[in-house]
């Protein structure tokens, strides 16, 4: 019986070391593993692309004409990337790009022409072959003038034409040849002309991408990437620890921040444009259709104990609907300063001297709930009772788009101008429950002639001129509250060398580039 | 015997029917749509209703439920609205992840929890028992979750044996069991303890019976008296207990599955309930509800082997 028990000790304590041997060894390939908060990506096809990891996987597969510097996501310091070289007529609705010569797409799938292009744009304009097509409704059409020239023409003038063309969302260029040989199939089996390639995808575990040898800027020093899909942050924490992540999707919160600079060898990434956390009220809905009440909320909420509550180094300050660092951006606006007395005398104003009760819907995403959270504490001081029933992510969209709330907290970054977010939140074709509904949750109604008046302005400084204007309205008549804007938190091992020092980016996550490596 | 495994079996079919019939229309009821979770925050009406068209869900419910029944007899799970590729391929991919995990962890509980289980009721009321019981207690009483999290901690990071990331490469043994081990361990861990406490009072009640009495007035070696007269009646019930726990391990991976990043059927379930993929989650139902029948059928012909006083009719 002894013996036996002593045997049976042994063979357990055997087990790690004979399945240590056998296990895959990649010492020699130079591999950076990135774990992302996602359960399971929704498509590779990049002109489907809307979740972060989506982004992630596909922007090392991908290049626009055009692209943001890799660390760094300012709209002027676009800079040539497919295209070596464009020029535009004075009305700036015809754009001709020149092509780079010598272009490979992955595996075998021969040289990037201007057909690609041509094809790439009409797709990406095309409600039934991508998610992106509101924002090609301007394009009239691609023409490809020789093997390397496009000429591209709009029917009207757009705030950034390089903007809708560089790497991000309907920007990216695909493969003709690929996406019409493997139709549907290409969302998980896409071909571009990007640094890595797909090499496999394993559902509801990970991504990997393997060096483009032909990448046109150098060849990549990375062998491998591969993209985990970790829901669970403490799973995430423990394989950082291990050391089988390389880089890590953090919290965006103060805790998660200080705790993973103790861990040895770790650097912090935290970095823009960050989501604008945005509180909308409701105009349709009783009793926030009277501004006094309106007025009294943004009076009883505290930014700067908001901002203390979710993390200084994860917060930033954000005055207007429409943060600084867009095109557009505007400090010149209304500011309601935290006073309680004030939001009181507001409500006694309104016919509420004993205050009032709201009720909502909540998704449990902390990234929305936490600050709700703290609202919802800090309007209980002024005697606002905000009732929460908190739902499931994909519930909450769904619902707060069939205006169930009278307060919608909305969490996002766009394209970094003013003029997507203006459209999607103020404009009122943009209301939620019409058919041409995006996300104008307020059902605000007064500044479409300001908007579209903005968009098609030739002058830049004009153009800012209007949109600070719209920004101004939108706070005079208290349609929203902006709260502040959250950066995105990431975890590096030091011997991850990115290549470029990392400011913000539109992928939302570390972009993994040819120039990223691993050092000893 | 025979017979009586195939009228079970036929049995199965209406339970199925009635099972997937159930779960068809209530994940519709369900707030939110595939569309929604899809497109995300850059949802408009107009590309949700596109997109709804595209996966087929702008049908009425009740033809999408005739498309659904005639596609599942003909034995074509159909597609996931997400990502589009066949489920049958997903589910194959992901099943021997969690079956890799149910099986380990029934293992670890079956080899610790009779042992563990026999011990304590042979020393019943003196320290090994306490101690047993007190174990067996913490072991039911811990969240897998706060369990695996814990083992990943001691046997990962401070002793960094097991690896805490993925279910392995399918095709290599080593690589499957390497990563195996510590999310089946946390299985097996919960699954002792139910085990043991079970083992336990079976065997006190065998130890009190007259034939064991019987076998030791006989001057019966005693652990002749406790492997061959006690233990195999004591066994009786243990076995419907490890048939019903294997098919709550099969649902009970869900969490250990996500923990250490195992790509398997409990975390697509999961998955397939936050993205509100009907398609996904039915055919997922499906197959832990084969599973379950299955480990039902397999306890009660078990009871036979063990029990010849049983004929099945």
């Amino acid at each position: 019986m002894k013996w036996s028990k002593v045997l049976h000790f042994i063979l357990i304590a055997m087990i790690p070391i004979t399945f240590h041997f056998y296990s895959p060894s990649f010492a020699q390939e130079k591999v950076v593993r990135m774990a992302l908060k996602a359960s399971d990506i929704r498509s590779l096809d990049p002109h489907y692309g809307t979740t972060t990891i989506d982004y992630a996987c596909i922007d090392p597969m991908f290049n626009g004409l055009v692209r943001f510097k890799p660390e760094d996501i300012n709209p002027d310091k676009i800079e040539p990337d497919l295209a070596e070289k464009w020029e535009r007529s004075k009305d700036n609705l015809v754009w001709t790009f020149y092509l780079r010569k010598g272009v490979k797409f992955h595996k075998g799938y021969g040289e990037l022409t201007a057909e690609d292009v041509k094809f790439s744009l009409e797709k990406a304009a095309n409600k039934t072959t991508s998610g992106f097509a509101a924002d090609y409704a301007a394009l009239d059409k691609v023409e490809a003038i020789d093997k390397y020239t496009v000429r591209i023409t709009f029917k009207s003038a757009i705030p950034s034409v390089l903007g809708i063309l560089t790497n991000y969302h309907g920007g990216y260029i695909v493969s003709k040849k690929a996406a019409m040989e493997k139709g549907e199939k290409f969302k998980f089996d896409p071909i571009g002309t990007g640094p890595f390639m797909l090499k496999d995808y394993i559902p509801k575990e990970k991504v990997v991408e393997v060096r483009h040898p032909d990448f046109f800027r150098a060849k990549p020093k990375l062998d491998r990437l591969e993209l985990w899909f970790m829901p669970d942050a403490s799973s995430r924490e423990m394989a950082f620890r291990k050391g089988e992540i390389d880089i890590v999707e953090g919290e965006r919160e103060q805790a998660w921040v200080n705790k993973m600079r103790g861990i040895p060898g770790t650097a912090i990434e935290i970095f823009g444009p960050g989501e604008t956390l945005v509180l909308h009220f409701n105009l349709t809905k009783k009793p926030l259709d009277d501004i006094r009440v309106r007025r009294a909320i943004c009076h009883a909420i505290n930014l700067d104990e908001l901002m203390k509550f979710l993390g200084p180094d994860v917060t930033e300050k954000l005055v207007s609907p429409i943060p600084m660092n867009y095109l557009g951006g505007t400090d010149k606006v209304p500011r309601y300063e935290f006073s309680p007395e004030k939001a009181k005398k507001l409500l006694t104003e309104a016919g509420y001297p004993k205050g009032l009760e709201l009720s909502m819907v909540i998704t449990e995403m902390s990234d929305y709930r936490r600050p709700m959270e703290q609202i919802q504490e800090q309007l209980r001081r002024v005697g606002i009772n905000l009732k929460m029933d908190v739902i499931t992510h994909t519930t909450f969209h769904q619902q707060i788009r069939k205006d169930v709330n009278p307060l919608v907290l909305y969490v996002c970054a766009r394209f970094p101008t003013a003029d997507p977010m203006l459209t999607q939140f103020y404009h009122s074709k943009s209301i939620v429950g019409t058919p041409t509904a995006i996300t104008n949750f307020s059902h605000y109604n007064k500044i479409d002639d300001l908007i579209e008046k903005a968009r098609g302005e030739p002058d830049p400084k004009n153009q800012k001129a209007i949109w600070a204007e719209t920004q101004k309205k939108i706070l005079e008549d208290a349609v929203a509250l902006p709260l502040c804007i959250t950066k995105f938190v990431f975890a590096r091992k030091t011997n991850v060398d990115l290549g470029y020092e990392m400011r913000s980016t539109l992928t939302l996550v570390t972009p993994i580039k040819e120039t990223t490596e691993i050092r000893k | 015997m025979l017979k009586y495994t195939i009228r079970r079996m036929i049995y199965v079919i209406p339970t199925l029917w009635a099972v997937v019939t159930f779960v068809f229309f209530l994940i519709r009821i369900v707030p939110g749509g595939p569309a929604v979770a899809a497109l995300g925050s850059y949802a408009t009406e107009e590309s949700i209703r596109e997109l709804e068209k595209q996966m087929g869900l702008d049908k009425p419910i009740l033809v999408q439920y005739g498309i659904f029944l005639k596609d599942l007899c003909q034995g074509d799970l159909g597609r996931s609205l997400i990502t589009n590729k066949p489920i049958s391929q997903e589910i194959a991919r992901a099943l021997p992840y969690t079956l890799d995990l149910a099986l380990g962890g029934m293992v670890i509980g079956v080899l610790l929890g009779i042992p563990t289980g026999i011990i304590t009721a042979l020393r019943r009321n003196r320290a090994p028992d306490y101690i047993g019981r007190i174990l067996s207690l913490v072991g039911i009483s811990m969240p897998e979750f706060y369990l695996g999290i814990l083992l990943m901690y001691l046997f990962a990071i401070k002793l960094p044996l097991f690896p805490v990331l993925g279910g392995g490469d399918l095709s290599h043994c080593g690589s499957r069991l390497y990563h195996l081990f510590l999310p089946a361990l946390t299985l097996g861990i919960i699954m002792t303890a139910f085990i043991s406490r079970m083992v336990r009072s079976s065997m006190l009640n065998v130890l009190g019976e007259d034939y064991v009495r019987t076998a030791r007035a006989k001057g019966l070696h005693e652990r002749k008296v406790i492997y061959k007269h006690a233990l195999r009646n004591a066994l009786i019930p243990t076995v419907t207990v490890i048939g019903i726990y294997m098919s709550i391990l099969m649902g009970g991976s869900v969490l250990t599955e996500i923990i250490f990043s195992r790509p398997g059927l409990g975390k697509m379930m999961v998955f397939a309930v936050k993205d509100r993929d009907y398609i996904a989650l039915q055919s997922v139902i499906i197959i832990f509800s084969a599973f379950v029948f299955l480990f039902n059928l397999i306890t009660d012909l078990l009871y036979g082997l063990i029990d010849p006083r049983i004929e099945y009719h």
